[in-house]
């Protein structure tokens, strides 16, 4: 889910910078440094919406560097566990499939695809129902559930389902009901 | 972090870090980031190119999965879940995936049957009812089938 965070962040800045325009020079310098950027704790951050507070700056001994905490107001993407959310399927194998939400990469393990899917091997792979009622391959859009996040410093995995109520195939009439 | 192991969105367990933070649903970000992105229009002929690709992906997200378009309809979306006494996240959670019935709703929120909540099924019914009729009466052209569902539950 998307999420609109205060967060904080110790900017070092050159003394080259320290004048009028160091406040600008502070904003540019955040953007640069963390849009785009993810943590395993707040997620990705997708765009800063402004500066809350700058607080005093600390010399650093030696260098001439200055120290300023900034707090700042960012949207973010961040997963959770339990967490149900609609994606889209990026790539279709037998051992399941992916699917992107947002910035986020989520597996579906064919374990986690409910029994009566089975894995068709054409062109384009696909998992289908018996019936060939309800498809799942490149683009198609599923409702899934987040069950586990695995983390790292520069990304966010997830393994989610497929196999429980209301879940799966949108764009299909017959999965909403 | 302690909170990390105990995460779970659906007991509303999303860890101290997310407590204040306010949640927004796809339609507020597909606003944000529009609003962003004209901005970087000024200073530049092609922004999204410099954008990182969080942004552009995010920004692909919320625009095909955003129920409602204009932002009238998604402040009338906020304002109606929120006569209801839910927290942010199942607010958002019910904004994104419109389910059209109370069981859906239950399944994609198990907190609203949570502990005296003085949610009852009637309850719940109503609300799916007052966003449905936004949901169809939201007169922008993208994703007619979504639009095809809200007339059909009418």
């Amino acid at each position: 889910m998307f999420f609109h965070i205060i967060l904080e962040r110790n900017m070092q800045l050159h003394p080259r910078h320290f004048g009028a325009r160091l406040r600008e020079k502070l904003v540019s310098k955040l953007i640069k440094d963390v849009e785009g950027t993810c943590s395993g704790r707040h997620g990705f951050v997708v765009a800063i919406m402004g500066i809350e507070h700058v607080g005093k700056g600390l010399i650093r001994d030696g260098t001439g560097f200055v120290t300023f905490p900034v707090k700042y107001k960012c949207v973010v993407f961040r997963p959770f566990k339990g967490e149900i959310l609609e994606a889209v399927v990026t790539m279709v194998n037998k051992m399941g499939f992916f699917a992107e939400a947002g910035p986020v990469q989520i597996f579906v393990s064919n374990h986690l695809i409910p029994d009566d899917m089975e894995f068709q091997s054409a062109d384009t792979p696909n998992y289908t129902t018996s019936d060939g009622s309800v498809k799942i391959q490149k683009d198609t859009e599923v409702r899934l559930k987040i069950i586990g996040t695995r983390v790292d410093a520069t990304e966010i995995f997830c393994i989610g389902t497929i196999k429980d109520d209301f879940l799966g195939v949108i764009s299909d009439p017959s999965a909403a009901v | 972090m302690s909170g990390e192991e105990e995460e779970n969105a659906a007991e509303l367990k999303l860890g101290e870090d997310f407590v204040k933070a306010k949640c927004l649903m796809n339609g507020e970000v597909s606003l944000i980031l529009d609003r962003r992105l004209e901005q970087l229009q000024q200073l530049s002929e092609d922004p999204l190119n410099q954008m990182p690709q969080v942004f552009e992906k995010s920004l692909q997200y919320v625009k095909r999965f955003s129920r409602y378009n204009n932002p009238d309809a998604v402040r009338q979306v906020r304002e109606i879940l929120s006569r209801h006494q839910l927290a942010e996240f199942e607010l958002v959670v019910l904004g994104n995936l419109c389910p059209e019935t109370v069981e859906e709703a239950i399944a994609m929120v198990p907190s609203l049957k949570d502990k005296g909540r003085g949610l009852d099924d009637e309850a719940i019914e109503k609300m799916l009812t007052d966003l449905a009729l936004i949901k169809s009466s939201s007169s922008s052209g993208h994703l007619l089938k979504k639009l095809g569902f809200g007339l059909a539950s009418l």
